[in-house]
């Protein structure tokens, strides 16, 4: 039963998927852009203009670079075959590339979400238990505050104040001693790959590298979340079974719990859609830190018109996205069973 | 009703009783109790009341009078953003609302029970029921999460819910309307609580569930000797199971009464004060004419989504409407009266058998025919609202079946209306209004007039009154009944409202499950009643009788569990997994409609053949 539901789901979301790419192909051939003397410069000969332009396979009509990129030409190496192309920048194979920057960015969300909802959730369960006390009010206060600024603003003033001023941070250079030999990657998340191999020290630097980049996101990203714990939990609480469940004389605890747990719904949905959002998102942030993750690299893609880059971030984010909220689907009918029925 | 006070009290019969009561301690004594939603005036304004040990008290008040509000406030809570502002409250003499947090919450629950009028919204969505009633026992017990489940158990076969230990496994959302306030009982009960607070604990379920589940609250509290504040909105219940009657108006208390003295006063009653002969117009007699309307035998079944099985609506239906005759269609609901009714205007077309017209049959009718006999077949729906056109004015709303079926000219239609107005008790100025402007009652009178703008010879008067308070329901009766005197329409009145049908009916068609079990006059359904069903509905029927309740006398003619699905019916008698009389030959036997001796139709073996005797319900009596 659940089997079959995730079965049909994932096939949905290929299909959903294999549109998106074949949509965004076409898209950004469609384009007023030329990649190619974006690449050979405006002052290129003819020939190498040429040249350039068949070496990248532009020359070629639209349907036959399509089906070179699907593999569907015969010749294989294609789409389907897993293979996202070369970079026309750098001529490395895009799917390096991205397994290299895409696990700096999840590896930094991730961490930034964990704090946040560490922190939102016992906060925003305490303003809804007084609305409009002075904890509530503060929170409020917090909010407005934290969203009203910028990210990269933030970004900068936490390195200001805690690099220039205090000296406690390290230099925005990155997520590793620059001086430092980096190892083989296993994962390629630096973090779970120190402590794979048991190197403890490089685990801890890399974690004092991450704090303000984290402790930026985290600024930005707890105020819409405890607001929407907060909203969801005086709803939950002004609910007829709380108020039933108080009648009854539970405990006031087993009483939040039970608010909790239909709270948790609607907040959850919020926290998948802003990671969706900021694995692309999070561009700023990756570059005030320089810290190499795939929103500069989707950036830096779309400036030198590198369809294939373009192309398979485009496909990476979507399906993790996809990815994301079909996991949330799964975890809405564990602690909904109305939703398991439906 | 409305006794005044002290006249009440030096009642005689009721002196002892109140003198006895005077005598036990107070469980429950609130003073000057005030909650308000923000905005003043305040929901609850100076309520005061005592509950005494062993005491049956029902609070009575309409609607919107604060009952809810009260109820929660006498355990010190308010929804939010509610607050008790005033008052005092004293459980045993010791004030719940500036007790501690922790007392007072040993008091709710353990001391206190609650049942609320929306179980399945009092009911955590997402924990099984048998983990709640589990809580709320560890919340005030102390025992084992295993002990907590068995208790569960124990509770849940304790207020007659069949397979306790499945229905423990269940999401409030799965159960029916009963069988959730079952489970709120079973909560409120589970640590025997000395007062149970029950509001409105029965309404929006059928008259046979709901008799079920008094009586079980009601010997579940004797046995425990506890008090019960039973609140609600229906005279019927106050009558047959308090001890005591209070009056809720506007915020606070306004009579106090010993039951006695409150079934003494005059007021209604099935088939009371013969005020049926002088309005009820007799139907022409002439058996030689042809019916207005007959039914031969319709079906309907509607597919059921995703699965090859079906919904049983209607098996079998039979019957005829004589011209200016009212037949009355009862039954609980789902049990298939709307079906029928749209299948005689052909709004729903019949899966098998046929409706004929003034003996023609509807279903070889094509377009222009049908049209031309819609104006004469009408019908007015349950909700006022959702049958009119917000956005028409009521002149908009009566013209336009007159633009259809007739050629008036514009001034024509404008006369139309004001007669159809005048018709139905409104004065012409509500031409100008919207439906917004008016209130269900004179909303309902608009529906009529509208079903009556093609001069019809017959209306499907859908529960026409179920939505209206009792004052509106009572001056539509009477309406109604003038309509059909003045201008010789028959009705069929679709109601679960057994009082209602009795003031309005010539004949009454009792359904059960999709079929027709008993058909007869309404002397004989309300004097008589024969089907094994009938007898039930009819000893459920709370009304309200002068000398004794419900709860004093031996009531036989009960029904057990809950109704079956119409998906899967039952293969023999459909009232065979309810019925008390049921044998082995029930269950196996389909039964059929069949005239017997005095006339009426009925639907069931053993009656016809005598075997069980006449219905011991005295629940008819002249006032
Ligand atoms: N949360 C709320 N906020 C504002 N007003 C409310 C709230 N709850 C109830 N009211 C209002 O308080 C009044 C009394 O409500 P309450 O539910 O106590 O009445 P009731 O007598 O139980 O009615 P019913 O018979 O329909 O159940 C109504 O006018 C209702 O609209
Ligand atoms: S046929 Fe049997 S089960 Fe059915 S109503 Fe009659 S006695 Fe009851
Ligand atoms: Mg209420």
């Amino acid at each position: 039963m659940l089997l079959r539901y995730i079965g049909r789901r994932v096939a949905v979301s290929i299909v959903q998927l294999l549109g998106l790419v074949v949509v965004v192909f076409f898209l950004i051939r469609l384009m007023p852009a030329d990649p190619v003397a974006r690449l050979v410069g405006l002052n290129a000969s003819k020939e190498a203009y040429a040249q350039a332009s068949h070496s990248l396979g532009l020359d070629q009509p639209l349907l036959t670079q399509f089906l070179q990129y699907f593999g569907l030409d015969g010749r294989g190496g294609g789409l389907l075959e897993g293979h996202l192309g070369v970079s026309w920048v750098t001529n490395g194979s895009v799917l390096t590339e991205i397994g290299q920057t895409l696990p700096v960015t999840i590896q930094l969300l991730t961490l930034s979400f964990i704090i946040t909802l560490l922190i939102a959730v016992p906060v925003g369960i305490a303003g809804a238990s007084r609305p409009g006390g002075a904890f509530d009010r503060g929170v409020f206060v917090y909010g407005l505050f934290g969203g009203s600024q910028p990210e990269f603003w933030w970004g900068l003033m936490f390195i200001f104040v805690f690099f220039f001023k205090l000296g406690i941070a390290p230099a925005p250079l990155g997520l590793v001693n620059p001086m430092d030999m980096p190892s083989e990657p296993i994962t390629g998340f630096i973090l779970l790959d120190s402590l794979l191999r048991g190197e403890f020290d490089v685990f801890l630097d890399v974690l004092w590298h991450l704090a303000l980049p984290t402790l930026t996101l985290v600024f930005i990203l707890s105020g819409p979340i405890i607001k929407m714990v907060r909203q969801n939990m005086v709803r939950a609480l002004g609910s007829d079974f709380v108020l039933y469940a108080r009648a009854a004389g539970l405990r006031e605890s087993t009483v939040t719990r039970y608010a909790f747990r239909i709270a948790l719904a609607p907040a959850l949905t919020l926290v998948g859609i802003l990671y969706g959002v900021m694995l692309g998102g999070a561009v700023l942030v990756e570059t005030v830190f320089s810290l190499g993750g795939i929103g500069q690299y989707a950036v830096r893609a779309v400036l030198a018109f590198d369809y294939p880059a373009i192309q398979g971030v485009v496909l990476v984010i979507t399906s993790i996205s996809l990815g994301i909220y079909l996991v949330l689907d799964l975890v809405y009918a564990v602690i909904d069973p109305r939703v398991a029925r439906s | 009703m409305t006794m005044p006070l002290d006249a009440t009290r030096q009642a005689p019969a009721s002196a002892g009783q109140s003198r006895e009561a005077d005598l036990a301690p107070a469980i429950l004594e609130a003073s000057g109790l005030t909650v308000g939603y923000g905005a003043p005036p305040p929901i609850v304004a100076g309520f005061d009341l005592t509950i005494r040990r062993g005491e049956f008290v029902g609070l009575l008040g309409e609607s919107g009078c604060g009952k809810s509000t009260a109820a929660y406030a006498l355990l010190g809570l308010a929804r939010p953003p509610g607050r008790i502002s005033a008052g005092r409250v004293a459980f045993k003499g010791q004030d719940l609302l500036t007790m501690p947090a922790a007392r007072q919450r040993e008091i709710r629950g353990k001391h206190i029970g609650l049942i609320v009028q929306n179980p399945r919204g009092a009911l955590n969505p997402m924990l099984r029921v048998g983990r709640q009633i589990g809580n709320v026992w560890r919340a005030h017990n102390a025992g084992s999460a295993t002990r907590a489940e068995e208790h569960a158990v124990e509770m849940l076969k304790l207020v007659g819910i069949n397979d306790p230990k499945r229905r423990t496994e269940a999401f409030a959302h799965e159960l029916s309307g009963g069988m959730a306030q079952r489970v709120l009982i079973a909560i409120a009960l589970s640590s025997t609580p000395e007062l149970l607070i029950a509001d409105e604990p029965t309404s929006g379920l059928d008259v046979t569930i709901q008799a079920q589940l008094l009586d079980q609250m009601w010997q579940s509290t004797r046995r425990t000797h506890s008090s019960v504040l039973l609140i609600t909105q229906e005279t019927g219940i106050v009558a047959n199971y308090c001890d005591r009657v209070l009056v809720m108006r506007e915020g606070r208390i306004v009579e106090d009464m010993t039951a006695a003295a409150y079934r003494r006063a005059p007021r209604r009653s099935l088939l009371g004060a013969g005020n049926k002969a002088k309005t009820l117009a007799t139907p022409g007699e002439d058996d030689q004419a042809a019916p207005v309307l007959a039914v031969d035998h319709v079906s309907r079944f509607f597919p059921v989504p995703g699965s090859t099985k079906r919904v049983q609506a209607v098996s079998d239906v039979s019957f005829d409407i004589a011209a200016g005759e009212t037949l009355g269609l009862v039954g609980e609901s789902g049990s298939g009266k709307t079906t029928v009714g749209r299948c005689l205007l052909r709004l729903i077309e019949p899966s098998e058998g046929r409706v004929l017209y003034r003996g023609e049959p509807l279903n070889t009718l094509g377009k222009t025919g049908m049209r031309r006999i819609r104006s004469k077949l009408q019908i007015v729906l349950q909700d006022p609202y959702d049958s009119l056109d917000p956005r028409w004015s009521i002149l908009q709303t009566l013209s336009e079946p007159l633009k259809l079926h007739t050629d008036l000219s514009g001034a024509g239609r404008a006369k139309r209306v004001e007669e159809l107005l005048a018709q139905v008790d409104l004065p012409k100025t509500v031409a100008a209004l919207r439906p917004r402007d008016l209130g269900s009652g004179a909303l309902q009178r608009i529906n009529i007039a509208r079903a009556l703008a093609c001069a019809p010879d017959f209306i499907v008067l859908d529960e026409p009154t179920s939505v209206l308070a009792p004052a509106a329901r009572t001056s539509l009766v009477e309406l109604l009944l003038r309509l059909q005197a003045e201008l010789g329409v028959s009705f069929l009145f679709i109601s679960h409202d057994l009082t209602t049908v009795s003031q309005i009916c010539h004949r009454i068609a009792v359904m059960y499950l999709s079929q027709v079990v008993e058909v007869g006059t309404t002397e004989q359904v309300f004097r008589d009643p024969q089907h094994p069903y009938t007898r039930a509905l009819l000893a459920s029927h709370l009304d309200p009788h002068p000398e004794e309740r419900r709860v004093d006398r031996a009531v036989q003619e009960r029904l057990a569990g809950e109704i079956p699905s119409p998906i899967d019916l039952p293969k023999g008698c459909y009232l065979q997994s309810r019925c008390p009389h049921a044998v082995e030959r029930c269950a196996t036997e389909p039964q059929k409609l069949v005239r017997a001796a005095d006339g009426r139709m009925l639907r069931c073996w053993r009656v016809l053949a005598d075997e069980l005797g006449g219905s011991d319900i005295p629940l008819v009596h002249d006032a």
